[in-house]
């Protein structure tokens, strides 16, 4: 059966994602945190194959995504919509829509069963409504960024926050600490703002209810239940692998390529 | 000595940076895209020096006050290269029969510097040998006198055989280079090649030659570089103003392998090599009747548009197309609904994006070549 590895390069996490035939063998990431990314993308990828107990010499294929280019010893690139589609239909079958919510982007894409895209749509270069924006608030209110989805589930009276601007949004967050707002409802009001930016986009790319959430904010339980409540008509669904969909559909994609290019080769 | 590939690059990238026009013979006569005949320059003993706009570096002052803003890039910045004075030592110029804006253009320049040499080459769109050769031969008649003037000696057959020779010789490593970019593009990116092609520009012949020749030794004996599963495109659209460097990258990291394009079209404008016996310039002549490029400035019956693209798409065992003409260029974009129309008769994939020569943010293209090579890869056979 063929084994592949899938590497998901992201701006603020490296994912990488073992596979041989249907099932993943293992999954590791590592924060970049101001670090060589070279290194990084190296390491990750070192502590991979020592966890799938493969030898590089196995991999049939390695296939990058994100800014994957990096990696040099790839032997080929896949977009990160392609990829997150194939990684979130592997995760969770049931889902025909995406939401990719990442460090710098978020991204909602519709696909068939297949995980074709059929069409998308994708947040502007604006940070506000991603995952590096809540890092920042995460930041100023002296919290881990783990406790902020537990924390946010506790809020009773969250906070509007601008939902256009970053800038404007961490003004405001400066604002409500100063006034005594507590962070759970600082929170809980961060996640409904991002939460209804996120349901637009959906909304804008198609009309498929099963809705995949993949990416670093995955894992967020505070922005999951903030999208459950603001949208009812919407089903979102998570994966505790969801943050590697990227890696894992790179993985996936990477060895079908191979067989392809192996039947080209042998006919 | 010859070099490595990555030194072969490193040496363009600084010719390029720099506006270098080389270890200069004495005069040189500057040119813009597609073709003029460069053989009789150099047989003058004059250095056919090509202007491909001013890139992405140069910033426009002067330029845009001479073309409105619904006119591409590569005029403005020629002006402005003129007008910074980075053209003065050149002792002439030839516009080539492109488009009215390098027509126009010329005119221009016949005002801005009335003391410096500048001509329309008027190329035959009759390729009738009775019409358009008799009409070229005199206007190469006419070129070879003005080159004589400026040279101050005289052009005869034999230097003239010579200088054909070494652009045959230049024409053939190019075709050399884009063969071996064909069979192993990871091998041969065009990131690179451009560079190298570009180098040409501003080099004696002989010199670039040699260049390239080093460029495919160094890129074959390095075994560093592995095979890439991309997606084989040919590029069209980019026979006048040239895409930035930056461009070409996010084209091959969006997982596209270059097989084919017209850049630098004018360098292989003659498929082939020009005969060396008989009149030297009758060969220029019936070379360029019967030997040339087809492109949107030159004219081909109709039906017979898409000819190229479909013969090229089939010879690189290419699995799409990628439309990428500069913004506002009339031959290019005028051309481009025949060339889809045919593309989607064969049903061959393709996708389309204009770009200008300084254009800078690439993440829009990038997302566009990324998914179009995806779909190419992963959903052509479905």
């Amino acid at each position: 059966m063929t084994i592949a590895a899938g590497i998901d390069v992201g701006s603020s996490a490296v994912k990488v994602a073992m596979i041989i035939g249907d099932e993943v063998l293992a999954l590791h990431s590592e924060r970049i945190r101001r670090r060589e990314l070279r290194k990084v993308i190296n390491d990750a990828y070192s502590i991979a194959l020592g966890m799938a107990n493969v030898k590089e010499s196995d991999l049939a294929y390695v296939a990058t995504t994100g800014e994957g280019e990096l990696v040099e010893f790839r032997r080929g690139h896949f977009y990160g919509m392609t990829t997150h589609a194939r990684g979130a239909i592997h995760l969770l079958p049931e889902t025909r829509a995406v939401l990719d919510i990442g460090a710098l982007h978020a991204r909602a894409i519709q696909m068939d069963d297949r995980s074709r895209v059929l069409n998308y749509r994708m947040t502007s270069q604006c940070a506000s409504g991603s995952g590096q924006f809540l890092e920042n608030v995460a930041r100023y209110l002296g919290i881990a960024l783990e406790e902020v989805g537990p924390l946010s589930l506790q809020g009773d009276a969250p906070e509007t926050v601008s939902s256009i601007c970053a800038v404007l949004a961490e003004t405001d967050v400066i604002n409500m600490v100063s006034r005594g707002i507590k962070p759970a409802d600082i929170l809980k009001g961060i996640h409904i703002s991002m939460a209804g930016r996120y349901v637009k986009l959906l909304r804008a790319s198609g009309n498929a209810t099963d809705v995949a959430i993949t990416g670093g904010l995955a894992s967020d339980v505070g922005l999951v239940e903030a999208l459950r409540e603001n949208c009812a008509d919407l089903r979102f669904h998570t994966h505790p692998d969801s943050t590697y969909a990227g890696a894992i559909g790179a993985a996936f994609w990477g060895a079908y390529r191979h067989r392809v290019l192996e039947s080209r080769k042998a006919s | 000595m010859a070099c490595t590939e990555s030194e072969c690059v490193a040496d363009c990238v600084r010719r390029a940076e720099t506006l270098a026009f080389a270890d200069p013979p004495p005069h040189s006569i500057g040119y813009m895209p597609i073709y003029v005949p460069r053989e009789l320059i150099h047989a003058a003993g004059l250095l056919p020096a090509g202007l491909y706009g001013g890139g992405d570096r140069l910033e426009i002052i002067r330029g845009d006050a001479y073309f409105q803003s619904y006119i591409c890039r590569i005029p403005r910045s020629t002006i402005e290269l003129a007008l910074s004075g980075h053209l003065d030592r050149l002792d002439g110029m030839l516009f080539p029969s492109i488009c009215d804006v390098i027509r126009n253009l010329s005119g221009m320049w016949q005002m801005l510097f009335p003391d410096r040499y500048v001509r329309y080459i008027d190329v035959p769109q009759n390729f009738d040998p009775a019409v358009g050769g008799r009409f070229w031969r005199h206007e190469l008649e006419t070129l070879r006198r003005d080159m004589e003037r400026i040279a101050g000696r005289p052009i005869d057959d034999e230097a003239l055989r010579n200088s054909i020779a070494v652009y045959n010789e230049n024409r053939a490593a190019i075709r050399e280079l884009y063969a071996q970019r064909s069979r192993a593009p990871w091998r041969f990116p065009l990131s690179e090649a451009y560079l190298v092609l570009r180098a040409g520009n501003s080099v004696p012949p002989e010199e670039h030659t040699a260049l390239i020749r080093d460029y495919i030794r160094g890129a074959e004996n390095d075994l560093s570089r592995r095979e890439m599963d991309q997606s084989r495109v040919v590029l069209a659209g980019m026979f006048c103003e040239q895409p930035p460097h930056g461009l070409l990258v996010t084209l091959e990291r969006a997982g596209c392998a270059v097989v084919d394009d017209d850049l630098f079209l004018g360098m292989r404008w003659i498929q082939g090599d020009i005969p060396l016996d008989g009149d030297p310039l009758q060969n220029l002549v019936d070379a360029y009747l019967t030997a040339s490029a087809t492109t949107a400035s030159r004219y081909s019956p109709e039906g017979h548009r898409a000819k190229w693209l479909l013969e090229s798409y089939r010879r690189n065992e290419a699995e799409g197309v990628i439309f990428c003409a500069p913004s506002f260029c009339d031959p290019a974009l005028l051309e481009q609904p025949m060339l889809v129309a045919a593309l989607d008769r064969a049903g061959i994939p393709h996708t389309e994006f204009k770009y200008s020569e300084d254009t800078g943010q690439f993440a829009v293209i990038r997302e566009q070549a990324g998914t179009f090579s995806d779909s190419i890869r992963l959903w052509s056979a479905s």
